[in-house]
């Protein structure tokens, strides 16, 4: 099964790529439409969402137990089947789904109804909401499809073309902070509203350590601000360009580890996940089952998606890759919809890998002690992001004089 | 043989003698046996008991004695001016193992199934000094099993380490010659005495003191071992004596009742009547309150007696308090305090009625109730007793009769009365009075409560509480208290010992009572041999 | 450090903060694991339980049993050492006498095999080799908490006759004759 674990993503995000492309490049302007207007947000949204982020989310669930098995010299789950179908035990995230949604949905007699309700969709929303922002490709030049591009027709294209991107945004990522810091109040209230002092003391953690983390996820991202000169995601994939000697990771390794390790921390998963930490408290969703277990679960995992998907596209070129352009892939030329398909490609894959190594990471760290927890953040990451940022921004300084491009 | 005690001279005097080099000074005619004991070494024993003569049977208490050759029995051995006692040189260790492996040549060592096993002297001395396989290659002798000698007892023969402690303890306690030794050598048996059966009024106590499971109780027999047994310290209900007794209980239950030593009231013993009486705490107990026939919450049945007592006072009608002799000092005094001071009821005692031909010069009262004693104190002298209710009853004085406890042995006419008023009873069993009850309510009993019983003697003893009480039972003066709130009287005391604490202060009789120290739950795992 | 305290000394400094060397090392280690397994050669040691089966070892502690006398009746005396060994409270006895040689035999003799943690405690502490736990047999999934309290009768359903002899040596692991420690 080894080669198929690259090639069946590639080839499953290729077919993706190629629908994205040909909705927005060919459907929508062949029946006469704006793929900027309110529609095309609306279909952008279906397909990040349920074309890439849900399923893979599903698929992550899997991924989970299979690779944490392989980790530990096992097989990991192998027996759900349809018909006789096995596929790795790939099923089982479906035995999953139906299970939660049979299970009986359980509130507890003292629990606040209302909000032990509304929890679970608080944890999920920002989460969606925030992949708004995130670019899955160069976009595409309507109508010219079979040409080959060049990088500036693309560029003059795109004024006006199909972004791959949900809303195009000038506060980007300062939004993504915004938003995501929403999610604090999901798990908050549903430690509180549940009415049980494991769960609040699981959501009381969950809050403490949200916020604290988040101070260095600003703070870490500050310097590709600084080297990028935008807030604008879109705007910092292209502003790398596809020389790697260019992209964040190479520019801002500090700040790369930095938000990522802070990121992690945002997802509440091990080492970082005190507020469910299963042998002291169980965690603030101690109460929940069925799907609403299930809705936090979900974001659990849609969170690593994101985290990988912002990583990707700051510290990694996004959907760029070396040697691809518009024209083509190195010298040979390809046509417009082929490397527009290509784009998404390259971007879901670097997702695909940064998610295999949360989990890698998720697999191998022990839990942090809650005051180790507070130290690392407060004491550690934070000093370093500040000192990350005052350092890129004298080196900026002192490679443009003037002030910025 | 008569124990070395009751040879001392009325002048006491002091002997000074050196055991295992350590001077020690006790009363003369001590035994070295009890000397090395308060000097704080202790000598192994089979036969000895503190209260019984020493035989000096089992050599299993040898000691050397500086200038005398031969080993000598400490048990039977007074102490002397100038002694020098060797308690534990190798000859004397050499010679207590011998004796040691000489008593088990024949015994059967069917510990899995003797109920002495945990509690039992030959385990505990094999454990500290031999601890090795038998080195006997011959058959065992063979003797009678599961022996009935009684109505109370069974005796396993083969057990038995002829120790002859139970048949003192028939002729020195009980003074009934009721068991004897027969046949010689390793064909000796522990039987009945011709034409005798193993049946007095202290006959368990031969179960207690024998060192072995030879003899078994038939009451406790297989219920429960000994090692699973926690133990209270407690007085026994059974009789105005108050001998002190430890509850053995486990699994929320009472197994059995065993004397507490108290050189005052009960030496060493208990009667035998007076150990059945745990079973009563499990027998028709009044789980719930009731209003008539109709269960009730205990809330409501607490209001609805306090409104009953009301009423018949607003109505100038008679209250009349029942004090029960088998509720503690506590119980009582907070009831004679509510009816006498606040309610200006009259006040009776009342009981379980005396069974005259009990009484002996033992231990057993006539008066089978735990607290007469303490009842007839807080009863003050305006106090009347059953005669004087019962013509109260027959004239119709009284309206409304609130006893403490269901113990009421009421004419038949008197009886009859009661039912034309209002009746409240705290009681713990359920039997004639409570059925015609207007209000019932549960009421714990002994074992399931802390307080004081007072003795024949004008002792106040303490009782514990071992159990919890069934079916939502409170102690009765928790249930009194409970009425007198609601009458508007302040009952400020938060629990049974501060109740004790004023009750104290208060009534001359109790001022020298004491509370006690708290007793940690002991395990008779942890316990060691009581044997 | 009258008692021989050995004080580790904490390593410490930035690098240990950071945890960063520790977490590279980890995922050293797993990401072999990871891809070794993968890719190349595979340790799994994953037994497909109801295809494959393990072999059990020969002191496989599996459900209890109890064992009889040469007359068939119950070995057990009802003497209670295995309920007071039993680490998980998982043995009910209640005894009764027999009314024969015997003695005393249990009434009732439970044991709750959901609570039992297969310590083999109450085999140990048995003086009459009156229970086994050979019977090889897993303790089976039930649908109801009660159907895993097996009572005296499913105990001796499994029953065999004891090679041990009551009060003196017998049976080959006794072997080696008895030594004097005393
Ligand atoms: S008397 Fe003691 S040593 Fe003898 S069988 Fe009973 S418990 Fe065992
Ligand atoms: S029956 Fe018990 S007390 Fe009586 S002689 Fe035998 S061992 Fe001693
Ligand atoms: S194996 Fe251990 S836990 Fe199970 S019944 Fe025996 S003693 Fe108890
Ligand atoms: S230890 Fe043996 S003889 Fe004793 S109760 Fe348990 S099974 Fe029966
Ligand atoms: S105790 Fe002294 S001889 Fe038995």
């Amino acid at each position: 099964m080894g080669a198929l674990v690259i090639v069946i993503p590639l080839a499953l995000f290729f077919v993706l790529g190629l629908v994205a492309t040909l909705i927005f490049g060919w459907v929508i302007p062949a029946l006469g439409g704006d793929p900027n207007a309110w529609y095309g947000a609306l279909i952008k949204t279906a397909f990040i969402l349920l074309g890439f982020v849900l399923p893979l989310a599903s698929v992550l669930t899997w991924m989970e137990r299979k690779q944490s098995a392989l980790m530990q010299d096992r097989i990991g789950p192998n027996r759900a089947s349809v018909g006789g179908v096995r596929a790795f035990g790939l099923m089982h995230f479906v035995a999953d789904a139906l299970k939660m949604l049979f299970k009986e949905d359980f509130v507890p007699a003292k629990a606040n109804k209302f909000l032990f309700g509304l929890a679970p969709v608080l944890a999920i929303a920002p989460v969606l909401i925030t992949f708004a922002i995130i670019p899955w490709g160069g976009g595409v030049c309507p109508g010219r499809l079979s040409e080959t591009l060049t990088d500036e027709t693309l560029a003059t294209c795109l004024e006006t073309g199909a972004r791959f991107q949900v809303v195009h945004l000038e506060v980007g990522l300062l939004f993504y902070f915004a938003i995501a810091s929403l999610a604090v109040y999901g798990t908050t209230l549903a430690g509180w509203a549940s009415y049980n002092k494991f769960s609040l003391l699981g959501g009381l953690r969950a809050s403490s350590q949200m916020m604290s983390y988040e101070v260095t996820m600003g703070m870490a991202i500050l310097g590709a601000f600084l080297v990028y000169g935008s807030l604008e995601p879109a705007t910092i994939v292209m502003a790398q360009g596809s020389n790697p000697l260019h992209w964040g990771i190479v520019t801002q390794p500090l700040g790369f580890i930095l938000f990522f390790v802070a990121a992690i921390a945002e997802t509440k998963r091990t080492p970082f996940d005190l507020p469910e930490g299963e042998p002291e408290l169980i965690g603030y969703f101690v109460e929940y089952s069925g799907m609403r277990f299930g809705m936090f679960f979900l974001a659990e995992f849609m969170e690593v998606i994101f985290t990988a998907a912002v990583v990707a596209t700051v510290f990694f070129g996004g959907w760029q890759l070396p040697g691809l352009h518009a024209g083509g892939f190195l010298g040979t030329a390809m046509p417009h919809w082929l490397v527009a398909s290509l784009g998404f490609v390259v971007f879901a894959f670097k997702t695909f890998v940064l998610c295999w190594f949360q989990l890698m990471i998720r697999w191998t760290l022990p839990r942090f002690r809650p005051d180790q927890l507070m130290r690392l953040g407060w004491k550690q990451l934070l000093p370093l992001s500040i000192a990350n940022i005052l350092i890129t921004a004298a080196v900026v300084l002192a490679l443009m004089p003037t002030g910025g491009k | 043989m008569t124990p070395p005690e009751t040879q001392l001279p009325a002048a006491p005097a002091t002997v000074t003698l050196t055991i295992d080099g350590r001077q020690v000074t006790v009363q003369k005619g001590t035994n070295v046996l009890e000397a090395a004991r308060a000097q704080g070494t202790d000598i192994s024993y089979f036969c000895y008991h503190p209260g019984l003569s020493s035989p000096a049977v089992c050599r299993q208490c040898l000691v050397e004695v500086a200038g005398q050759p031969k080993l000598v029995p400490s048990c039977y051995t007074p102490v002397a001016d100038n002694m020098v006692v060797i308690t534990a040189s190798e000859r004397v260790l050499t010679a207590r193992r011998q004796m040691l492996e000489f008593t088990l040549v024949n015994h059967p060592v069917d510990c899995p199934i003797c109920d002495k096993a945990g509690e039992c002297t030959l385990q505990k001395l094999y454990m500290e000094w031999d601890g090795h396989p038998s080195r006997s290659d011959v058959n065992k002798v063979h003797k009678p099993k599961v022996v009935d000698l009684g109505p109370t007892i069974v005796l396993d023969a083969e057990r038995c380490i002829l120790c002859t402690r139970c048949i003192r303890v028939c002729d020195e306690v009980a003074h009934q010659h009721q068991l004897t030794m027969a046949f010689r050598g390793d064909h000796e048996i522990l039987t009945t005495a011709p034409g005798q059966v193993l049946d007095n009024p202290y006959s368990l106590n031969t179960v207690d003191v024998c060192p072995v499971g030879a003899l078994t109780s038939k009451d406790f027999r297989f219920k429960m071992r000994a090692w699973e047994l926690y133990t209270v310290p407690s007085v026994c209900p059974g009789c105005a004596t108050g001998c002190n007794v430890e509850i053995h209980h486990a699994q929320g239950q009472a197994w059995r009742l065993v004397p507490r030593p108290n050189p005052d009231i009960n030496k060493f013993w208990m009667c035998d009547e007076g150990r059945l009486t745990y079973k009563e705490l499990t027998r028709d107990r009044v789980v719930g309150a009731r209003l008539g026939d109709d269960p009730a919450p205990l809330e409501k049945a607490i209001n609805y007696a306090a409104e009953r007592i009301e009423q018949v006072r607003q109505e100038g009608g008679t209250v009349a308090v029942v004090l029960g002799a088998q509720a503690t000092n506590e119980d009582l005094y907070l009831a004679a305090r509510v009816a006498i001071d606040v309610l200006s009821a009259r006040v009776f005692i009342a009981g379980r009625p005396a069974v005259p031909d009990r009484v002996d010069e033992i231990l057993r009262s006539a008066d089978v109730n735990p607290n007469s004693a303490g009842a007839k104190i807080f009863g003050r002298a305006a106090a009347g007793g059953i005669p004087e209710l019962e013509r109260a009853l027959q004239n119709g004085e009284l309206s409304l009769v609130w006893a403490i406890g269901e113990d009421l042995p009421l004419s038949e006419e008197a009886f009859a009365a009661l039912d034309d008023i209002e009746m409240i009873v705290q009681a713990s069993h359920e039997d004639e009075l409570t059925a015609g009850a207007d209000v019932v309510l549960p009421a714990a009993m002994w074992a399931e409560v802390d307080g004081t019983f007072t003795n024949v003697q004008g002792l106040v003893q303490r009782i514990r509480r071992a159990l919890d009480a069934p079916g939502g039972a409170k102690p009765h003066w928790e249930l009194t208290a409970a009425i007198a709130r609601r009458l508007g009287v302040s009952v400020d005391e938060p629990n049974v010992r501060a109740l004790f604490n004023e009750m104290k202060s208060k009534v001359p009789e109790m001022a020298g009572a004491e509370w006690g120290r708290p007793q940690p739950l002991v395990q008779l795992r942890f316990a060691n041999s009581r044997g | 450090m009258a008692i021989g305290v050995k004080v580790v000394a904490r390593p410490s400094g930035i690098a240990q903060d950071m945890y960063v060397s520790a977490v590279v090392k980890g995922l050293g280690v797993t990401m072999r694991h990871f891809f070794e397994n993968l890719f190349g050669k595979k340790h799994i040691v994953t037994v497909q339980y109801p295809e494959e089966r393990a072999v059990y070892p020969k002191r496989y502690r599996g459900l209890h049993r109890l064992m009889t006398r040469d007359d068939g009746s119950v070995r057990c005396v009802a003497c209670m050492c295995c309920p007071t060994a039993c680490p998980a409270h998982c043995i009910t006895i209640v005894a009764e006498e027999t009314g024969n040689g015997a003695e005393k035999r249990p009434a009732i003799f439970e044991i709750d095999e959901l609570r039992c943690v297969v310590c083999g405690l109450c085999v140990e502490a048995c003086p009459c080799d009156a229970i086994r736990m050979d019977t090889g047999i897993h303790a089976p999934p039930v649908e109801h908490r009660g159907d895993a309290v097996l009572g005296k009768l499913d105990l001796l359903a499994h029953t065999g006759k004891s090679e041990a002899h009551q009060g003196g040596l017998g049976g080959e692991w006794r072997g080696a004759p008895p030594v004097r420690t005393g």
